[in-house]
């Protein structure tokens, strides 16, 4: 198979293919960057035109627009707070503070790079090791994922933010908008109002852009048309030199790198909870960790390296056993489809040129983000920060709105997307934290779909949650993401108690 | 209906009454909707067929794809029934999903509310089982359920979907019980059987044809074996009478003008014997057997007719 590898690299190497790469990663962070549109959408518009194509040039795109926009939905994240992909939602938390020390161009630096060295660290995984992964998705049946999922959402609840109730109450929110349409299992409706748009869920970026774009798009439209902040550019040093400084990170790079892969790899979750994790893991391993949301440079590490290192690792089961672990993999089964590509065992031996080659353009699209993504965030979009407030207010609403309609082409989805936006601003105002709502709808769903697949496997019978090593394992997690906290601070006010 | 004749008599009938009054159509675009996102199934499926239905249309005919997804195709299918009938919008069919939804929803169409033109794609069901199962053949099967009845795990896509109406007849001919366990969308299914997860699943032969190797293909229901695994027996060779799968066709709104109707049926039959589509198909997994106009309608109602039989004795929700 590693002859395989090798024999594909010249055809990747030849002027189309390449060029297919580079435009993809342009695209890409292109689209990452603009809320409201993500990688998803961006591969869905793009398969149908793929048909005409050559397949290493269809794929090359592919490859090159999930690199892209993963990075991409940093520049907002960080410049205004509104993240570009629900994945950005965790870098954030640390870049948005960071520009606001005027440090917003070093915080791109940063998730460029980890971006990169995550995205190379996946690829590689892909092309190395894509079948004995493969075989670890499948000891994750039902009962796994559902415990993966309540791994996800308590950690979240308990690790994030200053208020275990009010994260409490966040996901509950989120996860009650994932049971808003079909039934998972019976496929009866749920608080659809007889709405045929609801029957399908609630997508999404619908939820992210209304609750994540609304508050600060606000905010902007609050601000007097001319300040001193808006004629500032943003303000940088060469890659060359912030370099050396990112050094420090690489425990952080490899952590992270290892959670997007494994995240990748099972099914479900996928960019989001991936970046999520790797913050929290980062967060808790360092030193400082008071410091994290203030504008700690490894915090932007930590989730940009983690959603870039699940691009290629999603493909693993997509590739091997057509599962989709995320909806970009899904939508990227779709445009091998189209190919006469089909996923399965066999794709490896049939068609090697074409699968092998498009694995070298995921680590190509990677590698190209250092170079493509550095310089155009910095030149193009920091322009962008230099018009008055309510005028980048208002062009964001544009865009929010064209990203949200184009999503099935319906305005029911835009009226649904300032609905959401309503409740963002006083979930804002009121300090209730935003990404257990995301993780609620992402995970939500998964958990209920898996506990009644379990409950329907073993007849009815709440054991067989608890009938296997993995299982177990998980639970062992989740108890400790819960309990470990609750502990700490125990511990903490004891030791504060004695010392008075 | 995998095994019934087609009547092509008619429709040869048909195209010879043809006038020459259609030489006009199509004058404009024509739009075919795709009640499921690019790169599905039915997506391919459409993309794959529209170029030589615009090559035997003439008259430098085009087709546009649109994609209309949700509701596993519900949203799609109600606004081609509800478009003009002039023969320039199309849509994508899928059985006997379109025809399930009338029964277990509201839906704002039926089946009178189109003009079927053509039925492309038939894949036939299989009953696949996990290596761990230790089953291998449709009499196994059978037994394992006879000594302990709903002892045998059984996944498949969805309720409601070819996969789900197949083991309700399956269940019925061989006088069965397993316990149905529906995934969100076949490859969830797929993956559950080969990690053990569940003991059996109900897919298509499209979609297991590359996983031979990791399960146990017990059976295809199918009156002939299949040429993406001809090396597995049907069950009617294993003595079981169980014929299932699903079907994905065109249809237009009800009350096409004959001459337009008739102009399409030619299209459309023609498509489907082009040796060069044949190919493509193959290569994207969709088995093809063409039913066209009287036929795909007849298809229709009999299939119409087993689902509201499954519908009536076991209702899904």
């Amino acid at each position: 198979m590693y002859m395989d590898l090798i024999s594909a690299l010249p055809s990747v190497l030849t002027f189309d293919n390449f060029f297919a790469v580079v435009i993809g990663v342009l695209s890409g962070i292109a689209v990452g960057a603009m809320p409201g549109l993500s990688a998803t959408m961006a591969i869905s518009v793009l398969v149908p035109f793929t048909f005409g194509l050559d397949p290493l040039v269809a794929l090359g795109l592919m490859a090159g627009i999930y690199n892209g926009a993963m990075y991409g939905g940093a520049i907002p994240a960080v410049l205004l707070r509104i993240p570009g992909t629900p994945a950005a939602v965790a870098t954030s938390f640390d870049g948005y503070p960071m520009a606001q020390q005027g440090r917003g161009g070093f915080a791109l630096q940063v998730a460029v790079v980890s971006s990169a060295i995550g995205g190379i660290a996946s690829a590689l995984a892909l092309m190395l090791l894509a079948p004995p992964l493969a075989k670890v998705t499948l000891l994750f049946g039902p009962s796994e994922v559902f415990w993966i999922a309540v791994f996800g959402l308590c950690s979240i609840i308990f690790l994030l933010g200053e208020s275990p109730i009010k994260g409490l109450i966040s996901a509950c929110f989120g996860i009650f908008v994932s049971m808003v349409g079909a039934d998972p299992i019976t496929s009866e409706d749920r608080f659809t109002f007889g709405q045929l748009e609801l029957l399908d869920g609630i997508n999404m970026v619908i939820l992210l852009v209304g609750l994540y774009a609304m508050p600060p798009v606000i905010d902007l439209l609050e601000q007097p048309l001319e300040t001193k902040e808006a004629g500032k550019a943003l303000k940088t040093e060469s890659l060359i030199r912030s370099l050396p400084k990112m050094f420090r990170f690489w425990k952080t790079w490899l952590r992270s790198s290892f959670i997007g892969i494994w995240i990748g790899i099972l099914p479900g979750a996928g960019g989001s909870m991936a970046a999520f994790m790797a913050y929290n893991e980062a967060r808790r391993t360092s030193n400082n960790p008071n410091e994290w949301g203030q504008g700690e440079p490894e915090g932007v590490a930590a989730a940009e390296t983690a959603n870039n290192a699940d691009t290629a690792s999603a493909l693993i089961p997509a590739l091997t056993l057509g599962i989709p672990g995320t909806a970009v993999a899904a939508v990227m089964l779709g445009g091998l489809l189209v190919h006469g590509l089909q996923p399965g065992p066999m794709l490896f031996r049939d068609n090697p040129d074409i699968v092998f080659g498009f694995m070298w353009q995921f680590l190509f699209g990677a590698i190209l983000l250092i170079f493509l993504g550095g310089s155009l965030a910095t030149n193009s979009f920091s322009h962008l920060l230099k018009l008055p407030r309510p005028v980048l207010g208002s062009i964001i609403i544009v865009l929010m709105f064209i990203g949200v309609y184009s999503i099935n082409e319906r305005m029911f989805d835009v009226y649904l997307m300032l609905g959401f936006g309503l409740i963002g601003y006083v979930m804002d105002k009121f300090k209730f934290p935003l990404p257990p709502v995301v993780l609620g709808l992402i995970l939500g769903g998964f958990a209920e779909e898996n506990l009644r697949l379990t409950l329907l496997i073993g007849q009815g019978q709440w054991s067989a949650l608890f009938a296997n090593t993995t299982s177990l394992v998980l639970v062992a997690m989740t108890i400790a993401v819960v309990v470990g906290p609750m502990i700490k601070r125990r511990l903490v006010k004891n030791r504060q108690s004695k010392g008075e | 209906m995998f095994n019934y004749k087609k009547k092509a008599a008619l429709v040869s009938a048909l195209l010879f009454a043809s006038g020459a009054a259609l030489a006009d159509y199509p004058e404009k675009t024509i739009t075919l909707i795709v009640g499921f996102s690019a790169g599905g199934g039915t997506d391919v499926m459409a993309r794959n067929i529209a170029p030589y239905v615009e090559k035997y249309l003439g008259n430098d005919a085009s087709i546009v794809v649109k994609n209309v997804p949700g509701a596993s195709g519900q949203i799609g299918i109600t606004e081609v029934a509800h478009s003009d009938p002039d023969g320039y919008t199309i849509g994508t069919y899928n059985l006997p999903g379109m025809m399930a939804r009338t029964l277990d929803r509201d839906t704002k169409y039926s089946a009178d509310s189109f003009t079927y033109l053509a039925n492309i794609v038939s894949d036939p069901n299989v009953i696949v089982t996990s290596k761990k199962s230790g089953i291998t053949n449709a009499n196994e099967f059978i037994e394992a359920a006879k000594k302990t009845p709903k002892s045998i795990t059984v996944g498949m896509s969805s309720l409601g979907g070819d996969d789900h109406l197949g083991l309700t007849k399956f269940q019925n001919i061989t006088n069965t019980e397993y316990t149905i366990i529906p995934f969100k969308g076949s490859s969830g299914a797929r993956t559950a059987v080969m990690g053990g997860h569940v003991a059996a699943a109900v897919l298509n032969i499209s979609e297991v044809a590359a996983f031979k190797d990791e399960l146990n293909v017990i059976g295809v229901a199918q009156a002939k074996r299949s040429e993406f695994a001809p090396d597995v027996e049907t069950f009617k060779e294993q003595g079981v009478e169980f014929y299932n799968g699903a079907l994905r066709g065109f249809v237009a709104p009800a009350g096409l003008p004959k001459e337009v109707e008739l102009k399409l049926l030619e299209a459309f039959n023609r498509a489907a014997n082009d040796p060069e589509l044949l190919a493509k198909m193959k290569a994207t997994a969709n088995p093809v057997e063409a039913s066209i106009g009287p036929d795909f309608k007849l298809l229709n109602d009999e299939l119409y007719k087993l689902a509201k039989q499954a519908w009536e004795t076991t209702p899904w929700k």
